[in-house]
């Protein structure tokens, strides 16, 4: 009786594994990395082998969704890979809240790392400097994003005083602009201070007044 | 009647559009959120009849709607492996 609970046992982990790996499987190809989530032991109850699946820093989400089935501790070890330790207490009925709060760090950690790294090259000497107009370099930057946004040629004439709407942008196009230079120099613009800016000089201004900030 | 909504607005809608742009995983999601917003707010933009700008507007809202749920959904089911275009 307690063999066919066992086995019963084994075919629902099994399923549901597989089941797993399919769902997530969509963007693998399984010959491709060395070590993968594909070569686990479906049997690993006990003995778990220290599967350490690298891939690109990416915002890796399974630990917060709420499938307690199917993210037994066999599963616990495919986390990006930057916690080989944590693989490796994996093994020992892992503390959830301990899981997550080292992905939390690495995601996040992993976030900042790729997506923004010229903004730790600009913004540590900005810091350093007392300037109360905008430096050359923010104004330059923001001349740039502007000739990319509004299609202009290389030597059209954009400098800090030129006004948005004399470029050729409309009240759309301001906002796009503004969306863009948040995104190129990390900051957070409100609404009303993006109502207020008209000119090429204003964006910087704004730029270095919200970098200081933080 | 419904008042047709102001400059500001719109406006509002627009950026928001493309904030909840950026909570994409997906490159091409991404991307293409962006791109519809930018064409429809720009083949838009020369509404004369207030009714049509009210509906155009109220659409706009449902569609950001849509927009923030998939945002959602989609961050909860992002691949491991980014796309290649993602810097």
């Amino acid at each position: 009786m307690r063999l066919l609970l066992m086995v019963a046992g084994e075919l629902i982990n099994w399923h549901f594994q597989t089941q797993a790996l399919t769902k997530h499987s969509q963007f693998f190809d399984t010959n491709y990395k060395p070590f993968s989530l594909y070569n686990i032991p479906s049997h690993s109850s006990c003995s778990l082998p220290l599967v350490v699946f690298y891939s690109f820093p990416v915002f890796n989400s399974s630990s917060q969704i709420s499938f307690p089935l199917l993210f037994s501790q066999s599963s616990m070890a495919s986390i990006a890979g930057s916690s080989t330790f944590m693989a490796s207490l994996s093994c020992h009925k892992p503390n959830q809240a301990l899981t997550r709060a080292s992905n939390f760090n690495a995601v996040s950690l992993a976030i900042n790392g790729k997506s923004f790294p010229s903004l730790k090259l600009h913004s540590a000497p900005s810091r350093l400097r007392v300037s109360c107009a905008a430096k050359p370099e923010t104004v330059d930057k923001v001349c740039s994003i502007v000739r990319k946004q509004l299609a202009l040629p290389e030597d059209s004439a954009v400098t800090g005083e030129s006004k948005f709407s004399s470029l050729g942008a409309d009240s759309l196009d301001t906002v796009e602009i503004v969306m863009g230079l948040e995104e190129e120099f990390g900051i957070s613009v409100e609404e009303e201070s993006a109502q207020t800016i008209a000119t090429v000089q204003d964006a910087a201004d704004l730029i270095e007044k919200l970098i200081e900030k933080k | 009647m419904v008042p047709p909504p102001s400059r500001t607005e719109i406006l509002s809608l627009f950026r928001s559009f493309l904030r909840s742009a950026r909570q994409f995983p997906d490159y091409n999601i991404r991307e293409y959120t962006k791109r519809r917003t930018v064409d429809a707010f720009h083949g838009n933009k020369s509404l004369s009849n207030p009714s049509s700008v009210v509906a155009a507007f109220t659409d706009g809202k449902y569609q950001l709607q849509v927009a923030k749920r998939q945002a959602l959904v989609y961050s909860f089911y992002c691949p491991k492996t980014k796309s290649i275009m993602d810097t």
